[in-house]
């Protein structure tokens, strides 16, 4: 360092070319990035700033609008069944976070080590990735389906149950049948980032650590874990802030039901919005949610940030 | 000089062709799917015979709202829509809709129209909707499993009594017979054929004008009995718990179903497409007898300020014509002229004078939140029928329903 340090002081004149190095690199930089804020302003920003300014207005689907202030904001504190909605998809978060992973990380260290057919093992878990939350949602509506489905009738065939079992009728059977769901499509995803961590971690220090005499759960514990941090951070980030934004699988499977205990907080945007026709409560809303959801990214990323700030 | 003036005289007639052509205007008028059976063939039927000409757009059921007022807010609405006639106040309300009471007070048959689509289309005394299709909730039993029974196949039940006891009976038959069936977790499906049971036995569960909830009533209770007491004896197929609708007719149609409440959309259907079914059509009963039915269908609405009006006239004119209603009745669509009902209906069915004199008792809901309170798949309404028809606290569920109605009745639509 020291003698980077003198060498640049003998030569006074270079720090002055280097600078304007640096500024026509700057503009070409800014040439380069700018398409990507083009789109970000016209498809993010303005639509936020949009949602915002309609937050403010009676906003009718039919009909005029006028500006009310911060009434929706004040209506919002009052609308139990918004926070109800946003306390079951707080619980839904939680639940399927946890078991995305315990999916995923089993699945990633499976598939990381090379062995005979891993390629084919990793495009199988990661085929239902592909698959749109919509058609996924569909397809699992024909599998749950009490008459023609495929798992109460196999059910009742294999003399399981007595009778055919209406597995969406009840909150729990419809709860995890979501969940189990959502794992099998989601759950391929999360094992790819978790492998691509895997693999940037150096064998030697777990050769080293081997050497050591450190088991297996020692060496996931001490080195796989840390040195994962921040590939589990951004795991984790995507897959909280994905199934706080959850809809379609509750829409199309559930319907929100049985008997409205499905409802997701979107899902309560989308019917403000499009079922009761009150946009600009729905904008509110939606400003709601936005700040509750980068407040819980910033929170996992402080928790998850490497200790020594790198 | 003798050429020019006969190319004078051909390019003037060329000219007068063309102001001819233009003057046959085309108007453009949107129907919700539930129309597919009845509407192309009535535009065509008009097509045929008029100048001018209508263009119709079919729009899935569940979509005609959101997309008439994105489309309205545009600038790119149609000049006329066949609205389902329960959501005419709320876009009336909304102010999308061209006032056109004195057109409809013009009309010699306006008295004979349906009294619960001119009711609909009624907004703060002003008339924004025409009576257009009409459909009546109706009970329907299958004659050949009634047979089996060992039950009179000609004779459907006609209080809460009988149809308890014939779909026992009914579902003792072996193998996957069930003895009732209706779509659980559908809050429009039960407005349409449940209350009907609650109105003939003299309760409502809206105060006349809509302002109030009136769901904790003896008549209610009594109606919830008889769905509570048929699925805990199993006589419901597992299902109907989920079933937001998409089985509502499709149900009684495989044929292993006893009774159904239904509409008399389901005697077209079944005609044309399950023509083995051996089926009875009767009212929807009281407790101790009577009848009831909900009266529904569509309206015809103007958006605000088309220029279209007068193709738009023509064309309701067709309708209203005694051709028109044999057509629409022949297709599905109950007549919507009390005066010409008779004859439209004369050469067909004979099943369609009992769905005819439904219609004509039928009742409508007045109220401009309908979606929210009583269709929407997550409304207080849905959310009670599915609640005191499986689960197990009935009287939290109709006050919670009844609270969260209340609320959004006097929320109203904000406007």
């Amino acid at each position: 360092m020291s003698s980077i340090t003198a060498k640049a002081g003998a030569m006074p004149s270079q720090p002055v070319r280097r600078r304007a190095k640096v500024d026509r690199s700057h503009w070409v930089g800014l040439l380069y990035i700018a398409p990507a804020i083009l789109l970000v302003t016209v498809f993010f920003v303005i639509p936020l700033g949009m949602t915002a300014w309609m937050s403010l207005h009676n906003w009718p689907l039919m009909g005029q609008h006028r500006f009310i202030g911060l009434d929706n904001y004040l209506a919002i504190t009052k609308d139990t069944r918004f926070w109800n909605a946003l306390k079951f998809t707080l619980y839904y978060t939680v639940i399927v976070t946890i078991a995305i992973f315990a999916v995923a990380f089993p699945l990633a260290l499976f598939v990381e080590k090379p062995r005979p057919m891993a390629s084919v093992y990793r495009t199988a878990f990661f085929m239902p990735v592909v698959v749109g939350f919509a058609s996924a949602s569909l397809l699992w509506a024909w599998l749950l389906n009490v008459d023609s489905g495929l798992f109460s009738p196999a059910a009742q065939q294999l003399g399981l149950t007595e009778k055919k079992f209406n597995l969406i009728a009840t909150f729990n059977p419809a709860f995890w049948s979501i969940i189990v769901m959502v794992v099998w499509k989601v759950a391929g995803f999360t094992m790819v980032i978790l492998m691509t961590g895997l693999q940037s971690i150096p064998t030697e220090l777990q050769e080293a650590a081997k050497i050591d005499g450190a088991n297996a759960w020692q060496r996931f514990r001490t080195i796989t874990l840390p040195l994962m941090r921040r590939t589990v951070a951004l795991a984790l980030i995507l897959s909280v802030a994905g199934s706080i934004l959850a809809f379609d699988q509750f829409y199309i499977l559930l319907r929100g039901g049985p008997r409205n205990s499905t409802i997701t907080a979107v899902y309560w945007i989308f019917n403000q919005s499009f079922v009761s026709f009150k946009l600009g409560y729905g904008a509110a809303l939606s400003m709601v949610l936005l700040v509750i959801l980068v407040v819980l990214s910033l929170i996992q990323l402080r928790l998850l940030r490497n200790p020594e700030g790198t | 000089m003798k050429r020019l003036t006969s190319l004078l005289a051909a390019t003037a007639t060329l000219l007068s062709m063309t102001a001819l052509a233009s003057a046959a205007e085309t108007a453009n008028i949107w129907v919700r799917a539930d129309g597919s059976n009845f509407m192309p063939q009535i535009v065509e039927a008009f097509n045929k015979s008029h100048e001018n000409q209508i263009k119709l757009d079919i729009i899935p059921n569940a979509e005609l709202v959101q997309k008439y007022a994105t489309s309205a807010a545009g600038g790119t609405a149609p000049d006329g829509l066949s609205l389902d006639l329960i959501y005419t106040p709320a876009f009336a309300a909304a102010g999308q809709l061209e006032d056109i009471t004195d057109w409809a007070k013009s009309l010699a048959y306006f008295n004979d129209l349906s009294p619960a689509h001119v009711k609909t289309g009624t907004y703060k005394d002003r008339i924004y909707g025409l009576p257009f299709s009409a459909d009546s909730s109706v009970l329907i039993w299958n004659k050949k499993l009634f047979k089996q029974a060992g039950l009179d196949p000609d004779k459907g039940p006609t209080n809460f009594a009988e149809i308890a006891a014939d779909a026992e009976k009914v579902a003792g038959l072996s193998g996957d017979i069930k003895g009732f069936y209706f779509s659980g977790a559908c809050g429009g499906c039960n407005i349409f054929t449940f209350t009907p049971l609650i109105w003939a036995s003299g309760g409502d569960i809206l105060s006349e004008d809509g302002s109030k909830a009136t769901l904790d009533t003896p008549q209610m209770r009594d109606a919830i009995a008889l769905y509570r007491g048929m699925v805990d004896k199993g006589l419901v197929p597992e299902g109907a718990k989920t079933d937001s609708g998409a089985n509502f007719f499709a149900a009684f149609a495989a044929g292993n179903i006893g009774i159904a409440p239904s509409g008399a959309f389901a005697i077209g259907a079944l005609n044309t497409q399950y023509k083995d079914i051996d089926y009875g059509v009767t009212f929807l009963p009281g407790k101790d007898g009577g009848s009831s039915s909900f009266a529904g269908g569509d309206n015809f609405v103007v958006t605000k300020g088309t220029p279209k009006l007068a193709v738009l006239k023509e064309f309701l004119d067709y309708a209203y014509s005694l051709e028109g209603q044999t057509l629409l009745a022949s297709r599905g669509s109950l007549p919507v002229r009390g005066d010409l009902a008779k004859e439209a209906l004369k050469d067909l069915d004979p099943r369609y004078q009992v769905a005819a004199e439904a219609m004509a008792k039928g009742r409508t809901p007045y109220s401009v939140v309908f979606n929210d309170i009583i269709n929407s798949a997550n409304g207080p309404w849905a959310q009670m029928v599915n609640e005191v028809f499986f689960g197990d606290d009935v009287d939290g569920a109709i006050a919670n329903a009844q609270e969260t109605m209340q609320g959004i009745i006097d929320a109203g639509t904000g406007q």
